[in-house]
């Protein structure tokens, strides 16, 4: 893919990594104590439990983003940005398309000289071809 | 409960009767079209142009100007975008019900993102050009030195043969 789609790529796995975190988070964590009137929350029936712990929910969630991030900024240095903005780019197709003129008259000539010769050597070769023919003696 | 058949063609089949003997006699196809259109009730525009931010109503970070560095901006862009987020997180555990602005910055932050994402393919589309006018030109160029050498080849070999006929 080239390098902007998957800067554009990145971008949305950065917000949907961010978007993720924070529904994680709260979807999964665990009642909070409101005040100390009130008792300790019951903890709640887990029928099976996580396999990984809340605890560690939010290292492994932030983790994601900052590797997400750093992606973001490798792909950034890698942008093959050229100097000079659209001027120079511009000129740049002027010259080459010049240069791509002038090359294609010069194969356009060696092709008319190529084929004349072809016709040349065909047509010296069916004649010799006729002279071998007319000489053998007819048995 | 009666359903109604399928409308019927439209009549201009009846111009085209003569088509055959005379193409002129037909109506021409109409000119494409230029400028903004309606199509289905929604308009169109034939000048494929990014709009800017400004037209989108969306305020934009990045300074304006003919050129913009876009690596700095993308790379100060996704600073910032870090930051919000680490701010969205505080709001949410210290004051829980001023999420809406924090989530508006962030979502400003990521179009901006995409907008100069977008406005990097121009750049992109000049530079596929050029890459493929520069192999045209490759090409082209051993193209004439693969014709030059043949001619050469065969020059060569009918001055031989030539010489083994004469010294026959």
């Amino acid at each position: 893919m080239d390098i902007i789609s998957q800067l554009q790529e990145q971008v949305n796995t950065i917000a949907t990594v961010a978007f993720n975190t924070f529904g994680t988070l709260q979807r999964d964590a665990p009642p909070v104590r409101l005040s100390p009137n009130y008792p300790e929350p019951p903890p709640p029936p887990i029928p099976t439990d996580d396999s990984s712990n809340f605890s560690d929910l939010p290292k492994l969630l932030s983790v994601d983003l900052v590797k997400a991030a750093k992606k973001f900024d490798a792909l950034v240095a890698a942008l093959p940005l050229s100097e000079g903005g659209e001027e120079a780019q511009l000129k740049k197709i002027a010259e080459l398309q010049t240069e791509n003129d002038a090359v294609g008259q010069e194969l356009q000539r060696q092709l008319e000289a190529a084929e004349k010769e072809l016709k040349l050597v065909q047509e010296l070769f069916n004649e010799a071809a006729d002279n071998c023919f007319n000489l053998k003696k007819p048995d | 409960m009666a359903t109604a058949t399928y409308p019927p063609p439209p009549p201009y089949y009846r111009l085209y009767k003569d088509y055959l003997e005379n193409p002129k006699s037909a109506p021409e196809p109409p000119p494409p079209v230029e400028g903004a259109y309606v199509c289905y009730g929604a308009n169109y525009t034939t000048d494929d142009v990014l709009p800017s931010l400004e037209e989108q109503g969306v305020r934009q970070l990045y300074p304006k100007g003919p050129n913009v560095d876009f690596k700095k901006e993308l790379r100060s862009l996704n600073r910032e975008l870090q930051l919000h987020i680490l701010e969205l997180a505080d709001v949410l555990v210290e004051r829980p019900s001023q999420y809406a602005r924090r989530v508006e910055d962030i979502s400003l932050i990521f179009k901006n993102l995409h907008h100069l994402l977008n406005s990097l393919r121009p750049h992109q589309a000049r530079a596929t050009l050029i890459h493929i006018l520069e192999l045209q030109i490759q090409r082209r160029k051993q193209a004439v030195e693969d014709i030059k050498r043949r001619r050469e080849e065969a020059q060569k070999l009918l001055k031989e043969s030539l010489g083994t006929l004469d010294g026959h």
